[in-house]
């Protein structure tokens, strides 16, 4: 055994050379360098560099002073940023939950033999397909108080005028738009996810007698899991920073009903004070970060 | 030992092969785009709720009689690359049009090449701030006073002091109200922006139903106003009060009628808000007192910028305030409303009448490597015949003295009332400080925010108040 050992310290001796080992590691990292690049410079550095400047006096066109925690500290006092927190929560949180519940189950129906199942699919992508600032200005033209379509509608029903955009409406107006213009993506991936799991499984489950719950349970869901936690965490994170679905409907309001991150932040920007704007952006990180983590644990897990 | 030997051999086929594909792959993954014009974004739509009006008939004052320009020195050899000029898009695409030619012409004649970009002025901010910070702004472009402020101070603005001089000196001299806007000791100690048309708001009011009730004037104070909204008031029809209680910038016009009311954002220092006092809560009671009795439209806490003039459009608003954008619309698609409205000035609060301009300027950036170019330009633009035709299809009031012989501001109605605002309005922020502090409270909607406090969130007169003054001083004391 010691002997392969000594010839190759010999050769080594002789002629100095990379292992084959250390040469395919090279070859490996050459052949990933491209991808490293760009991540660095498109994600790694706009991303530190938007840590770096919240924690300045930046504003457009000027470099800014270090100023510590003055503009996290600055945002804690204002009001509509603790609204924010609050309303990116809610927002964030019925729209995941009406995404899956309703994602997960068309999904299951188009998983079935119905009638006209390829085209129930293709039409189920269309708000997805159709860009998010025509989707959410023609919800807010349906929402309008004034004209807006289902107004019309409820006062033809007999039923009068609904303000969608008052104080107590605004939130849930914007998370069914929100809603609907994003549960395409849930019901695709999840519909690819079913198509993946083995007809045996089911036809096993059930010469063994388990009813359609105990199937639905112990094998479409375990089978699933994977991809349901990934489409949640990116769904959470578009979600989280999405801007046009608030300020093409209600602008933040009324009185800051429906203000979110991303709109107080388009706020800050308009007084091109980016460090305070970037400190907006920033304050999401540690749940965006815990998210991340949590995301990749469970599916290192499975 | 064969087996190992192909395998070395084709590692080694593979590092010849692989090389090259790295090398091929890194360059073009990680390839910058070619620089485009300037960043130049993409042209955005106009801005909604109007269609291009019929160009207006020619205008009729004599052009000739217009002072003309001194001759404009020869402009200095173009250095390479195109000239880009960033123009702001206004409801007028005629106008738009207009002034898109122009720039053009200049550059046929100055053996130039240009790209003009016109920009959804909502937007101006946001391009700016990018392309400030990516190093791609335009040789010259529009702007407000206020992002001309918060440039200039910030080191980002060419000073156009000699151009200024030269303007006005070819044109009979500057308008006060349009040297007060770019005003050296407002601003930093030069002139940043060539004033080229200011704007602002007008009471645009439904005549027909308003006479019906017998108020055959405009009205001359704000409660006067609510009055005859009062009057009229039918909904879901008609609603008295078009005023836009949102977060956007037709929201600030409650900002001004406070100030009318004798409520102040900040002291005479411009250092220490003082929204807390008697006349802001005044001015709250009636407006919410307003609110309460539902005179203004259900949705005009969360209007849009377009939300009161599609209200007023679709005839269920009885008064707006407006720069002239409606009436260019009814102008072109509703001449029997158009026949039915009256235009006017804004009325007068209990302590003072406050008519705002807002001015409109050309700047050029300090980093434009074509300023002499650029300036050129500025000048070539202010030509009396050009502005002639450009004012009757635009909606702004006059800022140079030979400006006010123009026949539309005789003919049309809207222009009228903008020449007078030209002629006796106030500077903006006016009684205030015009600072970066006030324009930072105002780029956040407090005032609007104040109202929404009373008549969504049922916060108290007393409540709200206090809570815009903390609001405010956050703000103000970070400018200290």
């Amino acid at each position: 055994m010691a002997e392969p050992a000594a010839l190759s310290t010999r050769a080594s001796a002789k002629k100095p050379r990379i292992t084959l080992r250390r040469r395919n590691s090279l070859l490996g990292y050459a052949l990933v360098a491209p991808i490293i690049l760009c991540l660095l410079v498109l994600v790694v550095y706009p991303f530190i560099f938007g840590v770096a400047i919240s924690f300045t006096d930046r504003e457009v066109g000027t470099e800014g002073n270090f100023i510590g925690l003055a503009n996290f500290i600055y945002l804690s006092k204002v009001p509509s940023f603790q609204k924010s927190i609050i309303n990116t929560i809610v927002l964030v949180f019925w729209v995941q939950l009406l995404k899956l519940v309703l994602g997960l189950s068309i999904a299951i129906l188009l998983n079935q033999a119905i009638r006209g199942r390829k085209l129930w699919r293709g039409m189920v992508l269309l708000p997805w397909a159709m860009p998010a600032f025509v989707a959410y200005l023609t919800w807010q033209l349906l929402y309008a108080p004034q004209g807006g379509a289902f107004n019309l509608i409820s006062v033809g029903l007999g039923f009068g005028k609904i303000d969608f955009l008052s104080k107590d409406l605004a939130m849930p107006s914007v998370i069914f738009a929100t809603f609907w213009r994003g549960f395409p993506f849930w019901v695709i991936s999840f519909l690819a996810a079913l198509q993946s799991v083995s007809q045996e499984l089911y036809e096993a489950a059930a010469i063994d007698g388990a009813n359609a719950w105990q199937r639905f349970r112990h094998i479409t869901i375990p089978a699933i899991l994977p991809v349901v936690l990934v489409v949640v965490l990116l769904s959470t994170i578009w979600t989280t920073n999405g801007f046009e679905n608030v300020w093409l409907i209600t602008q933040g309001g009324p009185s800051d009903a429906t203000m979110t991150f991303p709109v107080l932040a388009y706020f800050g920007m308009q007084t091109m004070r980016i460090g305070e704007a970037a400190a907006v952006s920033v304050t999401l990180l540690p749940i965006f970060a815990i998210m991340a983590f949590v995301g990749v644990k469970v599916l290192e897990r499975d | 030992m064969q087996v190992r030997q192909r395998s070395e051999n084709a590692r080694r086929r593979m590092r010849w092969l692989a090389m090259p594909m790295v090398a091929a792959l890194l360059l073009a993954a990680c390839a910058t785009a070619p620089p485009a014009a300037p960043a130049a974004p993409a042209a955005t739509s106009a801005p909604a709720a109007t269609e291009a009006p019929a160009a207006t008939a020619a205008p009729t004052a004599d052009a000739a009689a217009a002072p003309t320009n001194t001759p404009i020195p020869p402009a200095p050899t173009p250095a390479p690359g195109r000239f880009t000029y960033w123009g702001g898009l206004i409801f007028s695409d005629v106008a738009n049009k207009m002034l898109e030619d122009r720039i053009k012409q200049w550059g046929k004649e100055k053996g130039v090449e240009v790209d003009v970009v016109m920009i959804n002025q909502n937007e101006t901010v946001a391009k700016v701030s990018a392309a400030v910070e990516s190093g791609a702004m335009p040789d010259a472009l529009d702007m407000g006073t206020g992002l001309m402020q918060t440039l200039s101070k910030n080191g980002q603005l060419e000073p156009l002091d000699d151009i200024f001089k030269k303007i006005g000196d070819d044109n009979g001299g500057w308008l006060d109200s349009a040297a007060a806007s770019v005003d050296p000791k407002v601003y930093g100690g030069n002139i940043w922006g060539i004033p080229f048309g200011l704007s602002g708001n007008l009471i645009n009011r439904r005549d027909d139903l308003l006479s019906a009730k017998g108020f055959t004037e405009a009205p001359k104070t704000w409660e006067e106003l609510g009055k005859m909204a009062e009057a009229v008031n039918d909904p879901p029809k008609v609603f008295g009060m078009g005023f836009a209680l949102s977060n956007v910038g037709d929201g600030n016009l409650m900002q001004t009628i406070m100030q009318t009311y004798g409520g102040r954002i900040a002291d005479d220092e411009g250092k220490n808000c003082t929204i807390d006092s008697p006349e802001t809560r005044t001015f709250l009671e009636w407006v919410t007192g307003l609110y309460k009795k539902g005179l203004f439209p259900p949705g005009a806490t969360t209007w849009d910028g377009a939300g009161d003039n599609k209200a007023f459009q679709a005839g269920e608003a009885a008064f707006i305030a407006n720069p002239g954008s409606v009436y260019l619309n009814l102008r072109e698609n509703d001449p029997d409303l158009l026949a039915a409205s009256k235009f006017s000035g804004l009325p007068a609060g209990p302590k003072m009448t406050l008519q705002p301009y807002g001015p409109n300027v050309r700047a050029i950036p300090v980093k434009s490597d074509k300023k002499e170019l650029a300036k050129d330009l500025l000048a070539y633009l202010a030509d009396p015949e050009f502005m002639q035709q450009y004012y009757a299809n635009a909606i702004y009031g006059p800022v140079l003295k030979n400006q006010l012989g123009f026949a539309v501001f005789k003919d049309s109605v809207i222009h009228v009332g903008l020449l007078d605002m030209a002629q006796n309005g106030t500077a903006p922020a006016f009684p205030d400080v015009n600072n970066p502090a006030f324009n930072e409270f105002t780029s956040n909607f407090p005032i609007p925010k104040m109202i929404q406090r009373v008549v969504v969130d049922n916060l108290s007169i007393d409540d709200a108040v206090k809570e815009t003054q903390a609001a405010c001083q956050l703000i103000y004391d970070k400018y200290k």
